[in-house]
């Protein structure tokens, strides 16, 4: 049996099993289904329609996609074949925050690149390649604990500074799961939010982003060589920012000198960092006095106050992939399905779970997304495929580093995710 | 006065009469609502004031097609929902996307002039309950900011909020960078907002209403037309409008014409975002800054002539020739780069997803999708079109050089 029909038949035998407690989404018939098979050079099947959830879980037991999805939008006639026709009535509003769009340090540990134009491989998550500057590149994105939890820490800071405090959105309207992978998806399920087009959706998405933000707006502005900067004291996302620059002030100078030379984060020159280092209690302190709003510190011009700002502002904004929330006829990962390209499945959370859950390794077995754990503690021999493979943690124990050709044993649930990421073969 | 008084309040007569276009018309003058409007027009010029009623509406096409801010001698009394009625009506039968857009544009912003100059928080808050947004009213103003000026410390206070939703519908056409919903202030699903700018967006609710009256079932307008036609009072009026209208169309004539050097129609190869620009200034319809900038920048930056970009604002409500004429030859000697993607999209100009471009929407290089690169501006796309249609010219006269010597070889 080859490892994508021994795969095929693991999530087949996986959603037998949980038929009867698979989730429903809301307004079941009225959203587009969509597929995707384990058989290569077969594309994603879209405009499928369930009268009932019965009729989902007999079609994927019967043909057993190794990914499944459901629109975000809601149509009369969800199984017609062209967008115009399908008789659009509202699209919840859908958050996708996942670590793949974004950098997180650890990914210069376990995100593995190969450079199709010149062979040239190394870690990180590069535009180019820095060899010959081209940007064909093979790409291995990993898991692990540390870019999971940014991932939770985004998914938490969009509800709790976003969406609960400034949209007024109610948690009874939200549904956020894991998605399986490296990240989390949120649905806002409200009729008012399901009227907006996607140039309103847009708007949303820079609101919670805060991408193209005016800074005039914000306060910040310079008249007659005087730089007039925020005001803690404006509601919005001027406080918003000047709350994190607060935050930022307090720090030890090490952190705060670390923060200014850093390249990843400001970047500013020796003289600049001293300067403001040199400044920065008597900015905190006009901050905190609210009584003028003068920004001045040697050296310091509008444009280096934007750069400056401009960190904080992606500090205080969320990291969503953007296309997601604006496109009203995307499909997203349906609850309780599996990723066919780790096995785990998506797991559906509330705002309470979501605040310890911890998908690598998860105590609650009701959230455990690691679905193919033996009870057996059976394991598998696997014979690694690709060039090499970073360590992975899971459920505190450490497997790896790998590289190809290497013959391992592991449990279960490591193999099931080293073949459906089609890095090792069965042996 | 707090919510619960204002909310017994309900719409007066002398509300509707200011202001006709509220949905509570429907309700008060329901007797109106349920004629046919061959009916309605009969009684309206066989009323003693029907000469009025005409005049007062001709003298707002006048207004219209004069380019002019406000409707001049606009009294509010109780004929003006006739005229306002009236006006639709006749809207409706001209059925013209630029004489509608001039009208509306007119119409919205006198209703901004009047509820501005009226000043009365408790009318902005009926009118708001009338067009069922979701507002809150705070009195006193709830402070929501801090404005510091020289030593000067002045809170900023807001009498009203408005429901997010309510606020994108409304602000999200009007793209001014101030009106985004990231530079305002959002708590609780609210919008703070200063009177003026609630009256800007109704102003945007007066202007959208004129718009959804057009009609593409021609049968039925012509039988209409017909119709009222019989009524020698509406025949008269609806005339001389079109005898105004023919005058002065000329002036408003989109003269959109591309091809500026190359043989090719220019015009297959501006991406959706141009097209969208020019199809509404060739439609009157109001373009807001930031479209105006870019349709200039970019025109300019193609090298096409000041006159003929002058020409693409004619059709525009508040055209003014000279003024036009100087900005854009200001705007050349600044030499402006045009807008790149990201703002477009920023600024919701992008018109990649409207009009499905494929080129936009699936970048180009590579026949494998996650190679592909994505436009970043939209001079490149017009640059990769260029040459890809010089490819394809070059391609079929090669071909057809082709043919030709192998069917000359055949014949030998």
């Amino acid at each position: 049996m080859s490892d994508i029909t021994y795969l095929k038949k693991l999530f087949q035998a996986y959603y037998q099993e949980e038929q009867k407690t698979f989730p429903q989404v809301s307004s079941f018939n009225l959203r587009e289904f969509g597929f995707i098979p384990w058989e290569k050079k077969v594309f994603m099947k879209r405009h499928v329609r369930f009268e009932h959830p019965k009729e989902l879980s007999d079609y994927i037991i019967r043909d057993t996609p190794r990914h499944l999805y459901s629109s975000g939008s809601l149509y009369l006639i969800p199984d017609a074949r062209e967008m115009e026709n399908k008789n659009y009535q509202g699209c919840d509003l859908i958050i996708d925050i996942d670590v793949d769009h974004f950098y997180t340090p650890c990914k210069e540990k376990h995100d593995l690149w190969y450079c199709k134009e010149c062979g040239a491989e190394g870690t990180g998550m590069p535009e180019k390649c820095p060899e010959c500057k081209k940007s064909k590149f093979t790409k291995l994105n990993w898991v692990c604990d540390d870019c999971l939890n940014i991932a939770k820490n985004e998914i938490k800071k969009l509800v709790h500074n976003f969406l609960i405090p400034d949209f007024g959105i109610s948690e009874k309207d939200m549904r956020i799961a894991f998605s399986g992978h490296r990240g989390y998806h949120l649905k806002v399920e409200s009729e008012e939010l399901r009227k907006l087009n996607s140039d309103e959706r847009r708007e949303i998405v820079d609101y919670l982003t805060g991408d193209n933000i005016s800074f005039v707006s914000l306060g910040l502005i310079e008249k007659t060589n005087v730089i007039h900067g925020l005001l803690k004291e404006n509601l919005g996302w001027s406080q918003k920012i000047m709350s994190k620059i607060v935050e930022f002030l307090q720090k030890p100078e090490n952190e705060i000198r670390d923060m200014l030379q850093s390249k990843h984060i400001l970047n500013f020159n020796q003289n600049v960092v001293e300067s403001f280092l040199n400044y920065k209690d008597d900015f905190l302190e006009l901050i905190m006095k609210g009584e003028r709003n003068v920004w001045a510190i040697e050296g310091f011009g509008l444009a280096m106050w934007k750069n400056f700002l401009k960190e904080f502002i992606k500090q205080v904004g969320i990291e969503l992939d953007e296309p997601v929330s604006i496109d009203i006829h995307r499909l997203i990962r349906y609850p309780g399905s599996l990723h066919g390209k780790t096995g785990f499945k998506v797991q559906e959370l509330s705002l309470e779970e979501l605040e310890d859950f911890n998908p690598l390794d998860e105590e609650n077995e009701k959230l455990d997304p690691i679905v193919f754990t033996s009870k057996k503690n059976l394991t598998q021999k696997l014979e690694i495929t690709e060039n090499s493979l970073p360590m992975t943690k899971i459920r505190g124990v450490e497997y790896g580093p790998y590289s190809k050709g290497e013959q391992i044993e592991v449990p279960h649930h490591i193999a099931v995710l080293l073949l459906c990421k089609e890095v090792a073969k069965t042996i | 006065m707090n919510n619960e008084v204002i909310n017994a309040l309900s719409i007066s007569n002398e509300l509707i009469n200011r202001y006709p276009w509220l949905p509570s018309l429907k309700k008060i003058y329901e007797d109106i609502g349920e004629k046919p409007p061959a009916e309605f027009i009969s009684e309206i010029f066989s009323n003693i004031d029907s000469v009025q009623i005409a005049n007062r509406v001709l003298k707002i096409f006048e207004a219209a097609f004069n380019n002019m801010e406000e409707i001049p001698d606009y009294t509010v009394d109780n004929l003006n929902v006739h005229v306002y009625l009236l006006l639709k009506i006749i809207l409706y039968a001209l059925n013209n996307k630029v004489i509608t857009n001039r009208a509306a544009n007119l119409y919205s912003k006198n209703a901004y002039n009047d509820m501005e100059k009226e000043n009365s928080i408790s009318n902005i808050y009926d009118i708001c309950h009338d067009l069922d947004l979701k507002i809150n009213f705070y009195d006193p103003p709830e402070p929501f900011g801090l404005k510091i000026i020289k030593n000067n410390r002045e809170k900023l206070r807001a009498n009203f909020s408005i429901h997010y939703i309510d606020y994108l519908k409304l602000a999200s056409n009007l793209r001014d960078e101030h009106r985004k919903l990231t530079n305002n202030v959002l708590i609780s699903g609210h919008v703070f907002v200063q009177n003026k700018d609630l009256i800007r967006l109704i102003q945007e609710y007066v202007r959208n209403k004129f718009l959804s009256e057009e009609t593409e079932d021609n049968a039925s307008l012509k039988a209409f037309i017909k119709e009222a036609s019989k009524i020698q009072g509406f025949k008269d009026l609806y005339d001389k409008i079109l005898s105004l209208w023919e005058k002065r169309k000329e002036e408003f004539d989109f003269t959109f014409k591309l091809d500026i050097s190359s043989k090719e129609e220019m015009v297959l190869l501006l991406p959706p975002c141009v097209i969208e620009v020019l199809k509404k200034a060739e439609e009157g319809q109001n373009l807001v800054h930031h479209e105006r900038l870019y349709i200039v920048w970019l025109l300019l930056a193609l090298e096409y002539p000041v006159e003929h970009v002058v020409n693409i604002f004619s059709t525009l409500p508040d055209f003014d020739r000279d003024k036009t004429t100087y900005q854009v030859e200001y705007a050349k000697r600044k030499n402006y780069t045009p807008y790149q993607c990201s703002t477009l999209k920023s600024l919701g100009l992008c018109m990649a997803n409207k009009y499905k471009d494929e080129l936009c929407l699936t970048g180009y290089g590579s026949k494998d999708p996650s190679e592909r690169k994505k436009l970043k501006h939209p001079l490149f796309y017009i640059q990769l079109k260029k040459y890809r249609s010089e490819k394809l010219e070059e391609y079929q006269k090669s071909r057809a050089k082709r043919e030709l010597e192998e069917s000359e070889k055949r014949n030998e």
